[in-house]
């Protein structure tokens, strides 16, 4: 028996009252719980992860977050958002007790590292800031001036991610081959800060939307491009709801609409079978599901396959709310999911539209995929085709 | 009132609110014109195995109702017939009706053997799809009136039609007949349509054939439908003696329709019933939030006491097929014990809710209100045009013909 809890009435009020309003609106029908990507993989975290009963202690005012993985497993993958009867903003909520936990000073300590380098630097990377343009050194990228169109916002994790970097060097060089008035800023951009408020670092993520807000207004941005879904969430929505003003797009939603209006031809064959994985923020978050499949469909050659689940039904791939920064022990990892369903389909490549679903994969695709399932970003299949 | 008014109702909708107002109406005293849109009254109610709380089949109500049409000469019944517009205002009212042919001749002595032979079949709307019925036949046998008629699909087909046409008694060269109506109320009861479970994708639907709908679970348990009232699973005949029902699906749901559809918890704990009656040692699982008996919570209690129904609190999340055993295993939360449970059983009844009528075919008339799911708005001071039974709220067979009851004293008065 656990010590009987001693309720704080106001615990709820306080979650209502600093962004987390849908909180009471929830029924405690636990839909939530049977949607949640964690019951889809078996271990410790499955076991003691429960969304419903994380909401129920928040309206009851009870507390027991002592372990991580109560409150520290969530993805934000969004699916029990999306689905919930009585549209509650779960992840809201989950974000907002997290916050509570992170002025009460204890935020896991997997996480502190990460907070630390964004304080420092900009990015939650551990990267010098100098090296923000490393990503640049064997390319041209053009700079962002007031006569440039769009700011190109490179996601951290193509800036300082030796992977993910060649997803930033595709698109430069698609965006190039297309004509487009586009620019970086440099290494004064700072981190977007999505994962780190949904971890609960209100205050860090505050900072930073600031410090850039400040930059891209100071520059005369208008309209940005961003290579991840996390940045175009943050910048479109939560930016938003801080004043900025932004034509914010996805790189994926830019590139169809240039293929439909001509502008980039694409003139080799790629005769692959390619399986589409729908990132949960470009997806379910941002309702992004047609743009992605028209850039594939563009390409001569090849063979597109859907996913078991896709589009709003997609399964995360683990790396979102922080996620990517955390271990998750083999056979919990919700990325291997995603490669035994393609390779169950025979596909030649995953293709993706993420850093953080590319990382997730590639590791999933290791232990579970095999040596020709090649994980790609869509830019980057796209980039060799023309 | 005005005295050039008409003093006759029209009642459209030949369900059990609609059969129910007309046969009150009338009387009442007044001239009464019944019309349904199918070729037979009855409605949803004719397709129920039971009724619920005394498990009684529906030929008690709709018999006695069809005696009560039978016998009062106030009241004509015109099927297949729709209303395309209606003009004027409380008092006078001018209606125009358009009545599709059945293309069969009338008053046929015999209205079974003459079509007998034919071999063509078409799917059964009656049945829900479920199985197919002969394209020249009585729609089913509690039909009102009992008349054979040729279902228009099956004349698509140039074979089929040629087959139709050298039957006797059938006559292809029947037009479509409009006629106006003079009347000084209406009453609007064109019931109700179940919810597409398929927009609740994580059910599924759409992509397990043993997957249903209670609409069809009632038929799988009628003695006149598909399998002549034996439980078995659509996909494969196997006895369905582990079943589940999904409360809830896509009632009570922001994303689906918000409110609660009234019907459904005891539909389903009714449907217990037939399957704990079907086989000694069935099974059965009902997901719920929360129970919904109204008042019928005797009803309720007796169940609970059956050690072989479970109830669990929450919604399914997740439903997937075994491929070994062809079981679909049902995930869900138990929210009173917070313990995941992955449930197999044979079948899965998904409680789905209602729709109704108006939400998708408005009366043809301007100016009556209709609230935000659909339903229609009894608005007296508009128009004399009331609603009554689901086409007003989500509401049970007993619930519906005391609201045509009292609906018939509003249209008969104004």
């Amino acid at each position: 028996m656990s010590d009987p809890k001693v309720p704080i009435p106001e615990l709820g009020d306080l979650v209502v009252q600093t962004g987390g309003d849908t909180l009471y609106k929830c029924m405690q029908c636990g839909l939530c719980v049977a949607s949640c990507p964690w019951r889809l993989v078996e271990g410790e975290i499955s076991e003691e992860f429960n969304v419903r009963k994380v909401q129920h202690m928040a309206q009851l005012g009870v507390e027991g977050y002592e372990s991580d993985n109560v409150l520290f497993a969530c993805t934000t993958c969004g699916l029990c958002k999306v689905r919930c009867p009585r549209t509650s903003n779960v992840i809201d909520n989950q974000r907002i007790l997290r916050a509570m936990i992170a002025e009460a000073g204890s935020v896991p300590p997997v996480y502190r590292g990460v907070i630390a380098s964004l304080r420092d630097n900009g990015n939650p990377w551990q990267g010098e800031r100098e090296e923000r343009m490393n990503w640049t050194a064997e390319i041209d990228v053009p700079k962002f001036d007031e006569d440039t169109e769009y700011l190109l916002y490179v996601c951290c994790t193509s800036c300082y991610d030796q992977r993910c970097t060649e997803i930033a060097q595709a698109l430069v060089s698609v965006l190039k081959k297309a004509g487009v008035s586009f620019g970086i800023i440099g290494e004064e951009e700072s981190c977007c800060g999505e994962s780190i408020r949904k971890i609960g670092a209100e205050d860090t993520f505050q900072t930073l939307a600031a410090k850039n807000i400040e930059l891209f207004n100071d520059r005369g941005v208008k309209k940005i491009i961003t290579t991840s879904p996390h940045c175009l969430f943050t910048l479109r929505h939560e930016y938003a709801e801080l004043g900025a003003e932004y034509d914010v797009v996805h790189y994926t939603q830019f590139l169809a609409t240039l293929i439909e209006e001509g502008k980039i031809k694409i003139d080799k064959d790629l005769g692959k079978k390619v399986i589409f994985h729908d990132p949960c923020y470009l997806g379910r978050h941002n309702e992004v599901y047609e743009a992605p499949r028209q850039v594939l469909d563009a390409m001569p050659g090849i063979e597109r396959v859907e996913m078991t689940r896709f589009e709003v039904e997609s399964i995360c791939c683990g790396g979102g709310g922080g996620r990517i920064w955390t271990e998750t022990d083999p056979g919990a990892r919700f990325g291997d999911i995603r490669i035994r369903d393609a390779m169950a389909k025979e596909a030649d490549v995953v293709a993706t539209a993420c850093p953080y679903c590319t990382i997730m994969l590639d590791a999933s695709n290791i232990t579970e995929g095999k040596e020709d399932l090649a994980i790609k970003d869509i830019v980057e299949i796209l980039d060799q085709l023309i | 009132m005005n005295t050039s008014s008409h003093s006759s109702v029209l009642v459209v909708g030949g369900g059990m609110a609609g059969v129910t107002a007309a046969v009150e109406s009338a009387e009442l005293g007044r001239e009464v014109f019944l019309l349904e849109k199918t070729p037979s009254l009855g409605g949803r109610v004719s397709g129920m195995r039971h009724y619920f709380p005394k498990l009684c089949p529906p030929y008690c109500g709709l018999e006695i109702n069809y005696r009560r049409i039978k016998e009062n000469p106030r009241i004509t019944t015109l099927t297949s017939a729709e209303v395309t517009h209606i003009e004027g205002t409380a008092g006078d009212y001018k209606v125009t009706v358009k009545i599709a042919p059945r293309f069969v001749k009338e008053n046929l002595c015999d209205p079974i053997t003459p079509f007998a032979e034919l071999d063509a079949t078409v799917k059964d709307p009656f049945n829900y799809g479920m199985c197919n019925k002969k394209a020249v036949q009585v729609p089913h046998e509690l039909a009102f009136p009992y008349a054979p008629v040729v279902d228009p699909t099956a004349l698509n087909d140039a074979t089929t039609k040629a087959a139709i046409e050298s039957l006797p008694g059938v006559d292809l060269k029947q037009e479509p007949k409009e006629m106006t109506l003079k009347v000084g109320s209406i009453i609007w009861a064109t019931g109700w349509a179940p919810y597409d479970a398929g927009k609740v994708s994580y059910l599924k639907y759409d992509q397990y054939p043993d997957v249903i709908a209670n609409v069809e679970m009632e038929r799988l348990a009628a003695t006149n439908g598909p399998t002549g009232g034996k439980l078995v699973r659509p996909s494969d005949g196997r006895e369905t003696k582990r079943v589940a029902f999904v409360q809830c699906a896509g009632s009570r749901d922001d994303n689906h329709l918000p409110y609660c559809s009234a019907v459904c918890c005891m539909a389903s704990l009714k449907q217990a019933t037939y399957v704990r009656e079907a086989y000694e040692d069935a099974e059965v699982w009902v997901f719920y939030i929360d129970i919904r008996a109204n008042r019928y919570e005797s009803f309720y209690r007796r169940l609970q006491d059956d050690e072989k129904i479970h109830f669990v609190k929450g919604k399914p999340g997740n439903i997937e097929q075994d491929a070994s055993t062809g079981d679909l295993i049902v995930l869900c939360e138990d929210g009173e014990g917070g313990s995941i449970s992955r449930v197999a059983v044979d079948l899965v009844v998904l409680a789905t809710g209602m729709v109704p009528e108006t939400a998708v075919n408005k009366v043809p008339f301007d100016g009556l209100t209709y609230d935000e799911f659909g339903f229609l708005v009894a608005d007296p001071q508009k128009a004399a045009i009331f609603p009554a039974g689901c086409v007003k709220r989500p509401q049970d067979v007993a619930a519906s013909v005391q609201d045509a009851t009292g609906t018939s004293l509003k249209a008969t008065r104004s």
